[in-house]
């Protein structure tokens, strides 16, 4: 058992953070039947918006100096005294962080949705009702579009971006070994979850909701109801883009920035596949499966191989089930 | 102007060259193509050479996505497969088949080993389509390319740092130089593009294109949907292993990133720009393909200087060119350039009656 359950709980870990970037996909399909090769990117937009909002714009001499380190009277009292490497010390740390934690995230959202509102206006939507063929390979020249404008803005050595939540590490008993982890993966797990959550309640219950279950369900009939198809579509972009901007802020704390974020989204792209394109349940067992899976092999096999387990999962589970766990099935006629 | 292509008999109308323009433009490419490889610079025939190998993958993807109807997005994958295969049967041939011969025997092993790996990359294609099968042939290149970095592998296929290729050799006559490996990269090319359009016009081609149309319908006419997608698969990963074999010929030395997803995505762009389903689309796509990184540079050197603080902006913006450029042609001309030079040719053969 011993490292076992380690490492399943570092995989359900990245795994909510699969499921967090699968949301973004799913949503898209179910509101405008495009599966979206190019939401890695989107991701990568993301983490590289976080870090010109909570890393760049601090450091300008222009921007005031409690943006880039927030020290108040209290905070520096709390600090006298306090031990090195305490788990009170990296709370405080992450305190004197929160306000360029904060513009960062606001900038990310605010900017990746007005990415994702651009690529919806001028790309998807000349091409409704289009062939499947013609929309994926519009988003595969997204990917080079996006990964050429990323390496000509942002030139930068990416930098240590601040993590979103204190990084204390946190050790506890769990069946009888010691199982230790860091606050900000536990932390990042939550959000993941909780975003997930409220995009799977609000799809449910909530008016917008309503409106992209009945667009995915029949577009020319959700047209002659009143609802704005148009509006879903951009809706769905702006919600894709904007949780991947929290992905990739997250992304950007665990494995750095670099160009590479963007290949997350294949693989991520893979789960969905094996969850079934348009059920939320599905992708997130799979997330979670995947996760857990790639921590194993990771465990047993080495860090490389676990970069191709979701590779050869979604082989496995499309030989046996064609439209993934969860997915419905497409009634096809002749 | 409108003059008739008439045929007397069946024999001319199922040839494959089935008329005159036809023909005289054939006649005409082998032509210039002769006095290109006499005459070129040395520029200019790295460049061709660049075009010919691209242009035989283009063509297998041509087969399994214009002419089938299946998507893949992993064909980069057989190119390696090919070109890791040739190198790796030099190596191992040597000693045992004279030099000279060598090549007689690697190259149909290498196109047949890639064959065989289409045919199991195919699998999937009986169960799913369009996306789906986009994905599983995209997780088929992730995996080989993965197994051909393996340590493990290495003292075979070198790693990740790559091995070295060998010199063709055909009956002793050594193709060191790009001009001689032009002439056999054009002939191989012009003979795949050939024997393309004569796959079209018989019995396994016409069932190629009926299970494009409507998968279904095909099998309802009795054309075996089992049998012939993964022929279809087999052929086309049989030509991207042709193509593996003339790149690794080509350059002395082979990576598995040269064969990554990058790879396999320009296939599919060149096919999609030029034209999917047409012979000559493969042509255009692959001449815009590897052109347009090429002006860029000359561009970007003409208005900068070529001042080297400015330099690094040349290959992101290709990057974002090759993008544009797929979405153009997506949205705007669907049909590639083909239909392009359809539309200028009916204009040109109506003349001076309806034009377009």
């Amino acid at each position: 058992m011993g490292q076992f359950t380690q490492f399943a709980i570092n995989g359900l870990m990245s795994g909510a953070i699969y499921a967090l970037i699968a949301v973004g996909i799913v949503s898209v399909y179910k509101a405008t039947k495009v599966v979206n090769f190019a939401h890695g990117y989107l991701i990568m937009f993301g983490a590289y918006f976080y870090f010109t909002f909570s890393v760049i714009v601090p450091g300008q001499s222009w921007a005031p100096d409690w943006l880039a380190s927030w020290q108040p009277a209290w905070l520096l009292e709390m600090r006298e005294g306090l031990p090195m490497f305490s788990p009170m010390g990296a709370v405080l740390d992450w305190v004197q962080n929160v306000p360029r934690i904060l513009l960062g995230i606001a900038g990310a959202l605010v900017c990746n949705a007005i990415v994702g509102r651009i690529i919806e206006r001028t790309l998807m939507r000349p091409l409704m009702g289009q062939s499947i063929f013609a929309m994926i390979m519009v988003t595969v020249g997204l990917i080079s579009i996006m990964s050429g404008a990323a390496s000509i803005i942002w030139t930068a050595d990416a930098d240590f971006v601040p993590h979103i939540a204190p990084n204390a590490p946190i050790r506890f008993e769990l069946f009888g070994t010691m199982i230790f982890l860091f606050g900000a993966d536990l932390v990042n797990m939550i959000v993941a979850l909780l975003i997930f959550a409220g995009i799977v309640l609000m799809v449910r219950y909530t008016k917008s909701g309503v409106a992209i279950r009945a667009t995915a369900e029949d577009q020319s009939t959700a047209y002659s109801m009143g609802i704005s198809v148009p509006k879903v579509f951009s809706r769905a972009w702006v919600l894709a883009s904007t949780t991947g901007a929290i992905a990739g802020a997250i992304l950007a704390t665990r494995n750095g920035i670099s160009p590479s974020l963007g290949l997350f989204g294949f693989s991520v792209l893979a789960i969905v596949l094996m969850g079934g394109l348009d059920s939320y349940i599905g992708v997130f067992l799979a997330a979670m499966a995947v996760g857990v899976m790639e921590a194993l092999t990771q465990w047993r096999m080495g860090g490389d191989w676990a970069e191709i387990v979701p590779y050869v999962a979604v082989l496995l589970i499309l030989l046996i089930r064609p439209h993934g766990l969860f997915g419905s099935k497409e009634v096809e006629r002749i | 102007m409108i003059n008739g292509n008439l045929k007397a008999s069946y024999a001319a109308d199922e040839r494959v060259l089935n008329n005159t323009y036809k023909q005289t433009f054939v006649y005409g490419m082998m032509l210039a193509l002769a006095l290109f490889a006499g005459f070129a610079n040395d520029y200019m025939i790295l460049i061709a050479c660049k075009m010919g190998i691209l242009l035989i993958a283009v063509v297998g993807v041509n087969i399994l996505t214009g002419y089938t109807g299946l998507v893949s997005l992993g064909h980069g994958a057989f190119v390696a497969i090919g070109a890791y295969s040739v190198t790796m049967l030099e190596n191992g041939l040597t000693g045992i088949v004279p030099e000279s011969l060598t090549i007689f025997v690697v190259l149909p092993l290498a196109v047949a080993i890639t064959a065989v790996v289409g045919v199991f990359v195919g699998l999937p294609s009986l169960r799913v389509k369009g996306l789906y099968l986009a994905v599983a042939t995209l997780a088929a290149n992730f995996i080989v390319i993965f197994l051909i970095e393996q340590d493990a592998f290495a003292p075979w296929t070198g790693g990740v740092v790559g091995i070295n290729t060998h010199d063709a050799n055909i009956l002793g006559w050594v193709l060191d130089t790009n001009r001689e490996m032009f002439v056999l990269i054009a002939v191989v090319a012009f003979v795949s593009l050939l024997a393309a359009q004569n796959l079209i016009r018989t019995r396994v081609g016409r069932a190629f294109i009926a299970i494009r149309d409507r998968d279904y319908s095909a099998e309802i006419l009795g054309i075996s949907l089992l049998r012939y997608k993964l022929t279809s698969f087999a052929l086309s990963a049989a030509y991207c292993g042709l193509a593996g074999a003339m790149f690794a010929y080509f350059y002395s030395r082979i990576l598995p990133e040269q064969f990554e997803l990058d790879l396999s995505l320009e296939l599919v762009a060149a096919l999609i720009v030029g034209g999917m389903g047409r012979t000559m689309g493969p042509v255009f796509g692959v001449m815009i393909i590897v052109m347009m990184p090429e002006v860029i540079k000359v561009f970007a050197a003409y208005f900068t200087g070529g001042d080297a603080a400015s330099a690094r902006y040349i290959a992101p913006l290709q990057e974002i060119a090759f993008g544009l450029l797929l979405v153009f042609f997506l949205l705007k001309e669907p049909l590639g350039i083909n239909h392009i030079t359809d539309r200028i040719l009916r204009a040109a053969n109506r003349w001076p009656f309806a034009r377009g």
